[in-house]
């Protein structure tokens, strides 16, 4: 079974040799950059730099999925917002922003027309077939899109949009709804581009940030309008605290849920029962970049046995996790036995 | 009514996030001669702190926190300028505060700024997004005592390493306190800060006894 297989077998929740190791979300590496010779602000912007950083991780350690893009801004940018990008020339790794917001609360969201054609979309999905291109006979490639609560976080001040979550659910939820017709249009043009899956990042929404109740009034009717809307399989991702809302994260119908290590897959896999799809949940900063290999070979040991199908960090892969932590990730799952 | 209802009043209004009661009692506080400073103390920082309690236990979310801070500012609003600056009773410092480059999470910071503005310090806020010379500057340019740092993301946490180091280089006597979801002890620690908080309640403690000490350091 070669990885690309396997990947697709497990978010389709098929029976597979063993667990993938792979992810939904970015995965990119300082030490694959330099391989590529391409620098992380560069890599946002540039179809070829993009493709060759985004396989890097699958070439250099043996990951099993390439992953583009690497930002969160790529809707808001394509709804007309305006990024930051923070290249000053230098390799320094820091996630692109988004600077100026179109959506003041109270006002009516204007979706443009012509998602397709905005923003970084033509260049992310030329990206997208390059890595098909390359690498897409050996691996799954995926890419990614917010939820509608997180993508509302982006385009419209995040402060106004909590205290409204509470105020004026209604209205948020209608803002939430127009937002998921966009994200739905965009993931469309992912997929054409020759997605094997998507993931939907939902990372605004967890238990940490509003109550189960909320989450479920307000957040999950177009999540779930979002997730439906999209052909293929479907990774619902959310980090932070998902324990209370794992059961709703799986009503939202994705093919499969993606949770971080503040998640207890132990008690996750116990409620969910053995067909959900759970991936998860190796500590990206504090296993994989403080960690030693040792260490990486023992969570991976570990998430394996509370019950993930799919070896995944929480979040995406910081940069700067060391070579010999992202062998040791990959080894440990191709080598795991349950004893 | 009592002082003690006042300060009741303006406590559980926090709570409820009501701003409207929140002025109506920080008004008959002025009205009725409670001191301000124990109107803010003893009424809106107390029930500041229930919020804090009931957002650890999972009673409040990040909304709920929101509201409640926007109640205790309308409070603040009237209360403030009426207190006296008395140099025995009041902790008197500057700070200056932020969220590091390449992180635009400010609600965080925002709460921390609010328990500096009760305990009645100076606070200059860079906002977020800040590039990293900003704070080392603004400190050199106001001589403040304390610097805050918050960083939401891991990815952004690495930056306030290399603050704390310009700052030391500059003013070793500074405090300096590092904030956010990815920060622990030992981050805080291996950084080279002189504290951290995991929530606003304990930031503000925090804060106050490093402004102590320092006062001691140079008497």
């Amino acid at each position: 079974m070669d990885s690309r297989e396997r990947v697709l077998r497990t978010l389709e929740g098929e029976a597979v040799d063993r667990p993938p190791c792979f992810s939904g979300m970015g995965n990119v590496t300082v030490h694959g950059l330099k391989k590529a010779g391409v620098r992380f602000a560069e890599a946002h912007g540039d179809a070829k730099k993009m493709a060759a950083a985004a396989a890097s991780t699958y070439k250099l350690f043996g990951f099993e999925c390439a992953v583009a893009p690497f930002d969160l801004g790529l809707e808001a940018e394509a709804l007309g917002c305006e990024l930051n990008f923070y290249d000053d020339g230098s390799e320094r790794i820091l996630y692109p922003t988004v600077k100026t917001k179109i959506l003041k609360f109270g006002e009516e969201l204007n979706v443009p027309e012509g998602l397709a054609e905005r923003g970084r979309v033509p260049m992310v999905k030329e990206a997208i077939g390059l890595l098909k291109d390359d690498i897409g006979d050996e691996v799954a490639v995926g890419s990614y899109v917010l939820g509608p609560y997180t993508l509302a976080g982006q385009v419209m001040d995040l402060n106004d949009l909590l205290k409204n979550s509470f105020k004026k659910p209604d209205e948020v939820e209608r803002i939430l709804r127009s937002l998921s017709t966009a994200i739905v249009t965009i993931a469309a043009e992912l997929k054409e581009a020759g997605a094997d899956y998507i993931t939907v990042r939902e990372m605004g929404a967890p238990a940490d940030v509003i109550s189960p109740r909320m989450f479920s009034s307000m957040v999950l009717g177009p999540l779930k309008e979002t997730i439906k809307g999209i052909d293929g399989p479907v990774i619902l991702h959310i980090c932070g605290n998902t324990n209370p809302i794992v059961e709703l994260m799986v009503e939202a119908g994705a093919s499969a849920i993606a949770v971080d290590q503040k998640n207890d897959v132990a008690a996750t896999r116990e409620k969910l029962g053995p067909t959900a799809v759970i991936l998860g949940n190796i500590d990206p900063y504090n296993t994989l970049v403080k960690g030693t290999p040792d260490e990486v070979k023992a969570a991976v040991k570990g998430v394996i046995q509370s019950g993930v199908n799919g070896v995944a960090p929480g979040c995406d892969i910081w940069p700067e996790a060391p070579a010999e932590n992202m062998e040791a990730l990959v080894k440990a799952t191709e080598g795991y036995e349950p004893n | 009514m009592s002082e003690e209802e006042i300060l009741e009043g303006l406590k559980k209004s926090v709570i409820d996030f009501d701003e409207d009661a929140v002025k109506e009692y920080a008004q008959r506080a002025i009205d009725e001669g409670v001191d301000p400073q124990k109107a803010i103390f003893d009424g809106l920082a107390a029930g500041m702190e229930v919020v804090g309690d009931l957002f650890q236990k999972g009673e409040y979310f990040v909304p709920e926190v929101l509201m409640c801070a926007d109640a205790l500012y309308a409070g603040l609003d009237i209360l403030k300028p009426h207190v006296k600056v008395d140099e025995k009773t009041r902790v008197k410092g500057q700070v200056v505060i932020g969220t590091v480059e390449g992180d635009v999470h400010d609600i965080g910071k925002n709460i921390v700024k609010l328990m500096f503005d009760i305990a009645g310090f100076t606070v200059h806020d860079l906002g977020k997004d800040v590039p990293l010379d900003r704070f080392v500057e603004e400190q050199l340019k106001t001589d403040s005592d304390i610097v805050a740092l918050s960083a939401m993301m891991t990815t952004t946490m690495t930056g306030m390493k290399k603050v704390i180091e310009k700052i030391r280089e500059k003013n070793p006597k500074v405090k300096i306190m590092i904030g956010g979801a990815p920060v622990t002890e030992e981050t805080a620690k291996a950084y080279g800060a002189d504290a951290t908080a995991k929530d606003a309640t304990n930031a503000l403690s925090e804060a106050i006894k490093m402004v102590s000490s320092l006062r001691e350091m140079q008497k």
